[in-house]
């Protein structure tokens, strides 16, 4: 290495002097407002007036949390071996969502588009997916195609079950390639719930195509979901726990090693997944245990209706006592008791929390994220002795609203939260400047928020897009409140030693 | 050849092995695929960063695209705020419009933008809101200009959608303002997007030869100054032909000539620059520009000297849109890197024959999207890179093939002179990351085995 790497990026580039008068150069022609006004009006934006006309709006979304249907289907697709999402619309739907996903995860995503283009909108999309799908197997040879529509196909009532017959007929899909299908519609529901319709899609056409008769507790194996998860290490996290009791089990729906495959020299489609010929036996298990309630609602309801187990639902298990209950879940399931190890790990983790109480208690904390995942990270935060005071779920219901309001209410540290279903990141901003909070905690998109109120950003949730490997850690289970806990408390370190003046630029903390 | 080139007309031999492009090829299904028409649309206007982007649509078409673009703004900050009136399942049924009329008030009302950009998608155009309608009558109740863009994703390809927002801006933007002074040396940039901020590397050496860009479009650009791009002198279309087509107009309608050229490379710089300053007509400049190359390309090769020792020989594998699809293989061989294999998806059969000029029948022609096609020519033609864009860069890392990220989401700028030095330096490094002699190497355990065989 001749020479240390050194090229500048846009950050420091730009910040040089020739560049600075170059900009100051434009503004002659651009009849800018004078700084003056800037300041009084960005002041403006921060008074309660005007969050009372930012909450008065009904209209437009300003910054939304949350994406849509056909992305939580594909998410779910890829958590099947071998199964190509393959996604019934126009085609730049299958490029966001491939780049959104390929974002997060630092990962290729492989999902095909029927590309449908205006004649298909006249005249229905069927000759595009039959094409599609013959395209589609001859050059990506899915074991499993998961068939979701986007708003395009659903506005022209596109019906995807006679065009998969028809496709079968044709002989473009061949006869036992089994094709799950659901209709995602943006225009109803979020990513969670098109996680849910094509998970519960899957779960119901491979079972139906086995031929068996379910027989409840036949096995005593247990059905682990952990609906839209952004975090390939809680799947990690999920099953050494599952070790640990020696339960044997069968997660539904694993896309981690689709999302965390290696650099192995050799690009493959799928990577792992979900064997497909477990999905049927599932349905024998003696219990189904799921940590996402919110998400995961309609595939819940099949597996109760259909196959008729014992069902456990409980949101993602964030801290000690969420962990606690997922353990007592699964100890009352399968019949084991919880393993000395996972005792001693909470004893630790107590510890853990016990040495970094001082500099966590009494923290403010806003929060946006996806219900699930609130409801964890409400119940963390009251554990660590830190205040949520704004909560924002764009894709929150009722039910959730009614849930998180009964934990807030459970601890003294939880009076002063608010819970705003629907509203977006712009009411957010609003929020901050009119109750000012210590940090935020949410997605990459609050950033600009939190900057702007000058706090922290705690990354949790999806999509992180900023920082690296951020989920390759798990954040439930014990180890997870851990990693949660380093992160929360070492981001408050980091704040104190830059705000610190030189005589309080302490070592030891 | 150059000369060919800016004539339009291309007379080269170009081999048999060179795909037949057409413009805007129409998607095929079952293929991964690109973006759409509203993306096209969306990501040519949103650098215009003092207006608001407002989706009409459901949440899908911006929660899906927001924020997720490089282009930079020197002051406002206003194109990137997510807009939509995320619409649900009662306004599909019972209409939109109403909504969409109470966005554009709240958002003329809030944030006071020059103009309001309101994007049709799949749905609001399936379902006929009558989005030209309301702008209209906003427009005329509020005073400020509502712009609608129709160009759902269903029409077509990406770079169809950029066509149609040229078209906008031709029809309903350009022309609607007046600069407040004028020089016989006004350029408009149009097709440059400011990625990374290269087009303010640009700006500064079309300073120093006394030429000035008087409108942006779009890259940093503002909604008043793309008004008046009627009195430039030059229109200069950078790589891109999907702009074309708004130059072609301009040139009709306001005797704009225009050219098309590229800044990626001191070559394609240098004729660029050149050839603005050959449009203006006037011979001082002329000369600035010819001593400013000379300059410029001077120093920059004695600067580049130990990187194209390093880089002298290596294959690499492009694969990007056809905004940069020919001109950066002109950098890259002005590198020393020899193109093994090119991406020609979004090229159309102007770009793609450009792209022959350059590399001929010594490449491989990579028609369609999809991983295995990129990989199949990165093994057969034994290259040692990839330049291409995010969706392609984890599946070239899966293989341990290094990567350069040419695409929207980079940090650095390429474009100019400094930028080549840059690219350079890039891609040197990259080569050179002691991780790919790590994974090159068996783990030892493996040589192990070997010595046991």
């Amino acid at each position: 290495m001749s020479e240390r790497l050194n090229i500048v990026d846009h950050n420091q580039l730009f910040r040089q002097e020739k560049y600075v008068r170059q900009r100051e150069g434009k503004r002659a022609f651009e009849a800018p407002c004078s700084p003056e006004e800037v300041t009084s009006t960005l002041e403006y934006t921060k008074t309660t007036e005007y969050k009372d006309k930012n909450f008065a709006r009904t209209a437009v979304v300003v910054n939304p949390a949350k994406a849509c249907q056909p992305l939580g289907a594909v998410m779910a697709a890829l958590g099947f071996e071998k199964t190509l999402p393959f996604i019934h619309g126009s085609q730049g739907c299958t490029a966001y969502f491939r780049s959104h996903l390929a974002r997060h995860f630092k990962e290729p995503v492989p999902a095909v588009s029927t590309s449908m283009t205006e004649d298909a909108a006249v005249f229905g999309g069927m000759r595009n997916l039959i094409d599609g799908i013959e395209n589609c197997i001859a050059l990506y040879q899915p074991q499993m195609i998961a068939v979701c529509t986007t708003c395009m196909a659903e506005v022209i009532g596109d019906d995807l079950s006679a065009f998969l017959a028809n496709a079968r007929q044709e002989g473009a899909l061949p006869e036992d390639m089994p094709v799950p299908f659901a209709n995602t519609p943006s225009f109803s529901g979020s990513h969670i719930t098109g996680y849910d319709a094509m998970l519960r899609s899957v779960l119901e056409t491979l079972y139906n195509k086995s031929g068996r008769t379910p027989q409840p507790g036949h096995e005593l194996k247990l059905n682990v979901l952990l609906g839209f998860e952004g975090y390939t290490g809680n799947f990690a996290e999920m099953r050494r726990i599952l070790e640990l009791f020696g339960v044997p089990y069968t997660i539904l729906g694993d896309h981690s090693s689709n999302f965390d495959s290696g650099a192995t020299g050799e690009y493959s489609y799928y990577y792992g997944g979900t064997p497909l010929e477990d999905v049927p036996k599932a349905a024998d298990a003696a219990g189904t245990l799921a940590i996402q309630q919110h998400s995961l609602r309609k595939t819940l309801g099949y597996i109760k209706r259909t196959w008729g187990q014992q069902l456990s639902s409980i949101s993602t298990p964030l801290g000690i006592r969420a962990t606690d209950r997922l353990l007592e879940e699964i100890s009352r399931l399968s019949g084991i008791e919880i393993p000395e190890a996972l005792k001693q790990e909470r004893a630790r983790i107590l510890d853990a929390m016990m040495d970094s109480h001082t500099y966590l208690h009494g923290k403010r904390v806003a929060m946006a994220g996806d219900p699930d995942m609130l409801i964890g990270l409400i119940g963390f935060c009251l554990e660590l002795g830190m205040e949520p005071v704004h909560i924002v779920c764009s894709n929150g219901d009722r039910k959730f609203e009614k849930e998180a309001e009964l934990l807030l209410k459970s601890s003294p540290y939880g009076t002063e939260a608010t819970v705003h279903c629907g509203q977006d990141l712009w009411h957010m901003r609003s929020l901050l400047f009119e109750d000012p909070v210590d940090l935020a905690i949410g997605s990459s998109h609050l950033k600009f928020a939190a900057k702007e109120a000058n706090i922290p950003l705690l990354r949790v949730g999806f999509p992180i897009f900023d920082r690296h490997h951020l989920h390759r850690y798990p954040i439930i289970g014990y180890q997870g409140a851990l990693n949660l806990l380093t992160q929360f408390v070492n981001t408050i370190l980091d704040v104190m030693e830059e705000q610190a003046p030189d005589h309080s630029f302490d070592l030891v903390r | 050849m150059e000369a060919a080139v800016s004539n339009g007309r291309l007379e080269v031999s170009c081999g048999n092995k060179i795909p037949k492009s057409t413009p805007c090829p129409r998607p095929v299904p079952g293929e991964a695929s690109g973006g759409c028409s509203f993306d096209g649309a969306q990501i040519t206007l949103i650098p215009i960063a003092d207006a608001a982007h407002l989706v009409h649509g459901p949440i899908a078409c911006l929660g899906n695209s927001w924020e997720s673009r490089g282009s930079l703004s020197s002051g406002p900050e206003l194109s990137a705020y997510g807009f939509t009136t995320d619409l649900g399942e009662q306004d599909i049924i019972f209409g939109g419009e109403q909504k969409l009329h109470e966005s554009i008030r709240y958002i003329v009302s809030r944030f006071a933008p020059p103009a309001v950009f309101v994007y049709t998608t799949c749905v609001t155009a399936l379902t006929g809101e009558d989005i030209e309608g309301v702008c209209k009558a906003e427009s005329e109740r509020l005073g400020t200009p509502i712009i609608p863009v129709n160009s759902p994703g269903f029409v077509g390809s990406k770079n169809l959608g950029t066509r149609l927002a040229g078209d906008v801006l031709f029809q309903q933007v350009i022309g609607t303002t007046e600069p407040e002074q004028t020089t016989s040396h006004d350029v408009n940039l149009i097709g440059e997007y400011n990625i990374a901020g290269e087009m303010w590397h640009i700006e500064r050496l079309m300073q120093q030869t006394g030429m000035s860009i008087l409108s942006r479009i779009t890259g940093d650009g503002r909604f008043r100054e793309v008004g008046w791009a009627h009195r430039a002198k030059v229109n200069m279309v950078v790589c891109s032909r999907a702009l074309l087509g708004l130059a072609v107009q301009m040139e009709r309608k306001y005797s704009i000539p225009y050219f098309e050229g590229s800044f990626y490379g001191a070559r394609e710089t240098s004729y660029s620059l050149r050839q603005m300053a050959y449009l203006t007509g006037d011979r001082d400049v002329e000369r600035r520009v010819d001593k400013l190359a000379a300059r410029e390309e001077m120093r920059l090769s004695l600067e580049l000297e130990p990187y194209r020792k390093q880089l002298k020989g290596k294959r690499a594998v492009l694969y990007t849109g056809g905004v940069k699809s020919w001109s950066v293989i002109t950098a890259l061989q002005e590198l020393g890197i020899k193109v093994v294999g090119v991406g020609t998806n979004k090229s159309t059969a102007e770009d793609v024959s450009r792209i022959a000029a350059r590399i001929g029948d010594d490449a491989e022609y990579i028609p369609e999207g999809g991983a295995r096609q990129i990989l199949k020519t990165v093994r057969s033609r034994k290259a040692d890179m990839v330049i291409a864009g995010g969706r392609n860069m984890y599946m070239a890392l899966k293989e341990q093939v290094p990567f350069v990220d040419i695409n929207q989401e980079r940090h650095k700028a390429y474009a100019g002179y400094d930028g080549l030095l840059s690219l350079a330096k890039q891609l040197v490094h990259t080569l050179q990351h002691p991780v790919w002699g790590l994974a090159a190497k068996l783990a030892p355990w493996e040589e192990e085995t070997e010595f046991a065989d």
